[in-house]
Parts: structure tokens; C-alpha cells; sequence
């Protein structure tokens, strides 16, 4: 009896081979991106834009492939890449798929003709940020717009519970000195105005959701928020920007949480920019090229150029 | 004071129910996980066909206009990646596990022993950090220009350190059935003027065959289910690859799981197929340890009757078992 199993079952495994040397061509899966923010959250300071090292690259040969690193499917950084670069759903099929920042930083610093994208607040100095269009990125260039590759962090309020006291206290909070000084290096802060806040020594729960990119600096919101006002809880989940939106529309939360700008048909929000976060393009130190344009950046992307002299 | 007998009787069947409890509880958990498997994962796999998505290609979860859920990819992908690490793994493996059964000096045996077990308590993602410095890059560095190549991310990289991976698995198992094989067996092959080398390969070797071929099993289930050390150098790229394009990237079915689930909408079709693929990697493991414990029931067969054998050619069963 157990050996007709056994039997059956090594079939069914020897069948599940020859099934698929019957499907065997094609396999063009385009991973696409997703409205999901990521997780973000490496808070290391940037390593600052300005002072990219010295280009090496005596030994570096231009008709190698170009190493594509991407992050995976529903990663808020490659939403915001994708989308910015307009790259879409047509990401490079023989993309590297990374599940991390930390491991599109090690892939690129250990291949020479490695090319990847991470959250400005998480560059490192062993690998080098690209120009985008001439542009450095740093907080400078990201507050003023000047860098493209960037993605607002939004709060997201529905129009019942804009005049909500406790609601309408945080995001006081959030845009005023106190609230924005928690931004840190991280990030960058979009608020030209910033005023003092005072403790409103209100008492009540504040529900907050969505983008799991924003995640980090609500919760250093949360905390200098608490300290200055002991009477209030906040309690925040994840699920990303879409699911962030959607249920602030729909009320079960407070305030929602988005990585990414709002679409037409979620213009009745009301919303306030509480920091911008940019996207660097960054390749190895052996590399010889310093800047790109978003065109050029597209295309590697897509798997229009392949080759390093395919650039130029 | 002397307890009366109900009292006893009482305590006796609490015991009897507490050590029934532990011995169930595991037993619940793996029955658990299997209910939480199948209920999430068939209603995915029906709700895109059986077909499509054991062999369908295109695997595009997230694509707005046109989904894609086919997995036939990462099947290939686990069954590449496990092949090449039986390749890589198991000749070292069995010989290891013969050398230190049989021809190790036993102080070198003190020193291979600890490491061995060092080695099966690293962390896979120390295995995928090594891989991703050292392993990706050499194979990078070896082969690159040569052939063309995008990045180290390979379907050989995965392949070698799995292959790695599972030597602890192998030998240990491969040397407990070695040292199983009746001693008898190795004298009487001596005494018929075979050396040393050739009673270990010709005459040890095949009579502990089925608990080698078990050793191997077992590591193909490591290998089959390891997850972090391979995402970190396969390159998880979700494309069909062929066996000979191994110096490309590839995307095994447990990455697939772990790189995807950490943003996935809950009960979206994209999370039902993803537990999916997590019931498809459950059959293949279900079948791998049904082999391995009907080659461990042979064995044990094969074993009592070859000792017994052995007793009755020889009744003087108290020949030294010097070596």
C-alpha cells in the first residue's frame, strides 16, 4: 500500500518535469509595480550627493552588460521609480530582483557594471549617486524640485474628519518645527513655514494607516508627539499607500498614510506633504559615468540599452 | 499517609492526558498549517486554473492591465537550483561521511566532528551573505566576460551554496548508516584479502546503500526548501531559464515566496497564489520524505536480516570488533 503511494507520488514528480519541458519557451513575465509603499526605513544618513568620489574605472570595459538591480514587485521605492522614470510595467525581465535596499547597496557595490536605485536616506558611501538630468541628489535639490526622482510622504484626511479637534492637532503637529525637526537627515522637509507648536493637552486614540515607507517617520511623529501630549494614543498599521487611501476615504481610520501623490480620482482628500523622499540611481565606484538623464535611466530599466556604450 | 486508589487513579489519567497533549500538539500544528495551506492556496489555484498556473510562464501578479500567475518558472527554478546542489553536494557529501566513518584517525575525527556541526548551526542568511561577497562576485570574475554575463546572480551560485548547505545533512546521515553496516560484513570482505580501501568501497558502500540514497533524499528536502541564502545570489528574476542556462538568474518557488509576501494585499489574488506556490513547495516536500522514510523502512529491514545472517554464518559472535 505505501509503496503504491510512493510510487504514485514519484509519478506525479516525474510528470510535473515533463509537463514542463512542454511549456518550455516563452516565459516572458513582466513584473509590474504596485501601488504599496515599502518598507523603507533604513536610517542611515545620507551620504550627501556633493561629494561623489573621484570616477575610477581604468579597467572599466563599456560593452559589458549593464548588472540591472530592481527592487521586487510592490516595493513603494520601485513603485515610485517606475513611476517617475516611466518605466511602467515594463521592467527588464533579466533585472536582478533584490528584497531589500541593503541588498541592492551590497549587489551594486560588488559588481563593477552594477546599476541600482534606493531611498536617498539609505546611500551609503561605497557606492555612487548618479545625476539625474545634471541634478545632485540631495535635501537641497529634492526641497527645491530641481531632482526629479522624488515622492512626497502625504497624510490624507476624508472631508468628515477635517475638523476633527485630535485630528486636526496632529497634523498641526506634524507640519510645525517640533514635528518636522524628527525628519532628521533622512529624509527632507517640505515645510518652508515652520511654527511652533504648543501641547494642546487634548485626550483621545488617533488611527493611522497606509504606506509602510511613511512608517518610520510616523512612528518618530508618534513619539515626540506623546511626549508633549500624555493624554493621547496613536496607533498605526501598515498595508501601503493604496490601502492607506482607501480607508481614510472610507473613514476607518484618522489620518492615512501615502508614499506617493494622489490620483485624480483621489483629489477629495484633503492631504498635507509632511517630507519629500528621493530615489538615487546609484552604480559602482569603478564606474566612469557620473550623470544620466530620466530618458537614459528608462531605458536600462526597460532593457533598452543593455551595454554600458550603449549610452552614449 | 496512604492515598486511596481513586485519588491515585485520578492523577494517573491527568498524566496520561497531559503527556497526550504534548504528543499531540505537534501534531495539531503541522495538521494546522496544512488546513491553512490548502484552504487559502486551492481557492488561488482554481480561481486561475490548474494549467495556467502549474504551467503557465508568466508570472506578472501586479500588472494592472493584464495579470499573470503562472509558476511553472519556479518549480523549474527549485528543481535546477536542488539538482545542481546534489550535484555539487553529494559526491563530497558520501565521501566525507565514508572517510570519517571509516578512515578518519581519531583525532582528526575530534576536530571534523565539532566543525561539521558548527556548520549545519550557521544561519542560512550568514550562507546567502558569504555567497552574495565571495561566491557571486568569483563566479562573476571567472566567467562574466566570457559569457556575456549580466551579474554573479546565477542559477551556479544558488547551486553552490546549497550545495554546501546541505553537507551537514548528508554526512551526518551517510555516516550513521555507514557505521551501521555490520561489522562482519567489512572482516569477512578483509579476510578474503580485499584491502582496506576496497572492503570500505566495494562491499560498506553498496550494503549501506539505502541509507546513503535516504542521506541524499534528506538533502534534497533541505535544499528544495531553503529560502534566504538563495534569494540573496539566485538573482530572482521571474524568467523561464532551461538546465544548461546556468549562468543566468532564477527565481525558485520559496523566493518567489518570501520576496513578494512582505507587500502583498491580504486576501487579493496575488496573496491566494503566493500560499499557492507555498502548497505546491508542500507536495514536493510531502513526496521527498515519503521516499526518504520508505528507503529508511528498507534499510531497517535490509539491516536485521543482514546482522542476523552474519550470526548464523558466525556463532561466535564475540570476534573482536577491533578495527
Amino acid at each position: 500500500m505505501k509503496k503504491l503511494l510512493a510510487i504514485t507520488l514519484a509519478l506525479m514528480l516525474a510528470l510535473t518535469m515533463v509537463a514542463a519541458c512542454d511549456g518550455g519557451d516563452g516565459g516572458n513575465a513582466t513584473p509590474t509595480p504596485t501601488n504599496n509603499p515599502p518598507a523603507g526605513g533604513d536610517n542611515n544618513p545620507p551620504a550627501g550627493g556633493d561629494n561623489n568620489p573621484p570616477a575610477g574605472g581604468d579597467n572599466f570595459d563599456a560593452d559589458r552588460v549593464i548588472a540591472v538591480y530592481t527592487r521586487e514587485d510592490g516595493s513603494g521605492t520601485r513603485d515610485a521609480f517606475v513611476n517617475i522614470t516611466g518605466v511602467g510595467d515594463d521592467m527588464y525581465i533579466e533585472a536582478v530582483v533584490m528584497r531589500e535596499t541593503a541588498q541592492i547597496l551590497t549587489g551594486v557595490e560588488t559588481s563593477d557594471y552594477g546599476i541600482g536605485y534606493v531611498s536617498v536616506g539609505s546611500l551609503s558611501a561605497a557606492v555612487k549617486a548618479l545625476k539625474i538630468d545634471g541634478v545632485t541628489p540631495s535635501n537641497d535639490t529634492i526641497k527645491d524640485g530641481s531632482y526629479a526622482l522624488q515622492r512626497p510622504f502625504l497624510l490624507v484626511v476624508n472631508d468628515d474628519k477635517i475638523d476633527d479637534e485630535l485630528i486636526a492637532d496632529f497634523i498641526e503637529f506634524t507640519l510645525s518645527k517640533q514635528g518636522q525637526e524628527t525628519i532628521g537627515t533622512t529624509w527632507t522637509s517640505s515645510v518652508d513655514d515652520q511654527k511652533d507648536y504648543a501641547a494642546s493637552g487634548l485626550t483621545g486614540v488617533l488611527k493611522v494607516g497606509g504606506s509602510t515607507s511613511v512608517e518610520p517617520f510616523m512612528n518618530r511623529l508618534r513619539e515626540a508627539y506623546i511626549a508633549l501630549n500624555p493624554g493621547i494614543e496613536i496607533e498605526i498599521s501598515g498595508g501601503g499607500s493604496g490601502v492607506g487611501i482607501n480607508e481614510a476615504t472610507e473613514g476607518v481610520i484618522d489620518i492615512g498614510m501615502s508614499s506617493r501623490s494622489l490620483r485624480d480620482t483621489e483629489q477629495h482628500l484633503n492631504s498635507f506633504t509632511i517630507a519629500l523622499d528621493g530615489v538615487a540611481v546609484i552604480v559602482n565606484k569603478a564606474n566612469p559615468i557620473n550623470e544620466m538623464t530620466i530618458e537614459q535611466v528608462k531605458d536600462i530599466f526597460t532593457g533598452e540599452i543593455t551595454r554600458w556604450s550603449g549610452l552614449s | 499517609m496512604k492515598q486511596s486508589s481513586a485519588a491515585l487513579k485520578i492523577r494517573e489519567n491527568l498524566m496520561r492526558a497531559v503527556f497526550f497533549t504534548a504528543a499531540l500538539a505537534s501534531i495539531v500544528a503541522v495538521a494546522l498549517i496544512c488546513v491553512f495551506l490548502f484552504s487559502q492556496g486551492l481557492p488561488a489555484i482554481f480561481n486561475v486554473g490548474v494549467s495556467e498556473f502549474l504551467g503557465g510562464t508568466r508570472w506578472a501578479p501586479l500588472n494592472s492591465s493584464d495579470p499573470g500567475f503562472g509558476i511553472l518558472a519556479f518549480i523549474l527554478g527549485s528543481i535546477y537550483v536542488t539538482a545542481g546542489a546534489i550535484i555539487l553536494g553529494v559526491p563530497i557529501g558520501i565521501f566525507s561521511a565514508l572517510f570519517m566513518a571509516r578512515m578518519c584517525p581519531k583525532g582528526l575525527y575530534r576536530f571534523i566532528k565539532p566543525a561539521l556541526n558548527l556548520m549545519a548551526g550557521v544561519p542560512s542568511v550568514i550562507y546567502g551573505f558569504f555567497g552574495m561577497v565571495v561566491i557571486v562576485p568569483a563566479i562573476f570574475e571567472a566567467f562574466g566576460k566570457q559569457f556575456d554575463m549580466m551579474s554573479g546572480n546565477t542559477m551556479l551560485a544558488a547551486s553552490i551554496i546549497l550545495g554546501i548547505m546541505i553537507l551537514p545533512t548528508v554526512i551526518t546521515i551517510a555516516e550513521t548508516n555507514l557505521r551501521a553496516v555490520p561489522q562482519e560484513l567489512y572482516e569477512g570482505a578483509v579476510a578474503l584479502g580485499a584491502s582496506h580501501e576496497r572492503a570500505v568501497f566495494k562491499v560498506v558502500l553498496p550494503s549501506a546503500r539505502s541509507g546513503v540514497m535516504a542521506a541524499v533524499v534528506l538533502g534534497v528536502g533541505r535544499a528544495i526548501g531553503e529560502t534566504m541564502a538563495v534569494q540573496m545570489v539566485a538573482g530572482n528574476q521571474p524568467a523561464l531559464r532551461l538546465p544548461w542556462e546556468f549562468l543566468k538568474g532564477i527565481r525558485t518557488m520559496t523566493t518567489n515566496i518570501v520576496i513578494e509576501m512582505g507587500y502583498v494585499e491580504y486576501g487579493s489574488l496575488h496573496n491566494g497564489a503566493l500560499i499557492a506556490t507555498g502548497v505546491v513547495l508542500f507536495v514536493f516536500i510531502l513526496i521527498i520524505n515519503t521516499l526518504f522514510s520508505i528507503l529508511n523502512r528498507d534499510k531497517q529491514e535490509k539491516r536485521s536480516l543482514l546482522s542476523l545472517r552474519a550470526k548464523r554464518g558466525n556463532p561466535d559472535t564475540k570476534l573482536t570488533k577491533e578495527q
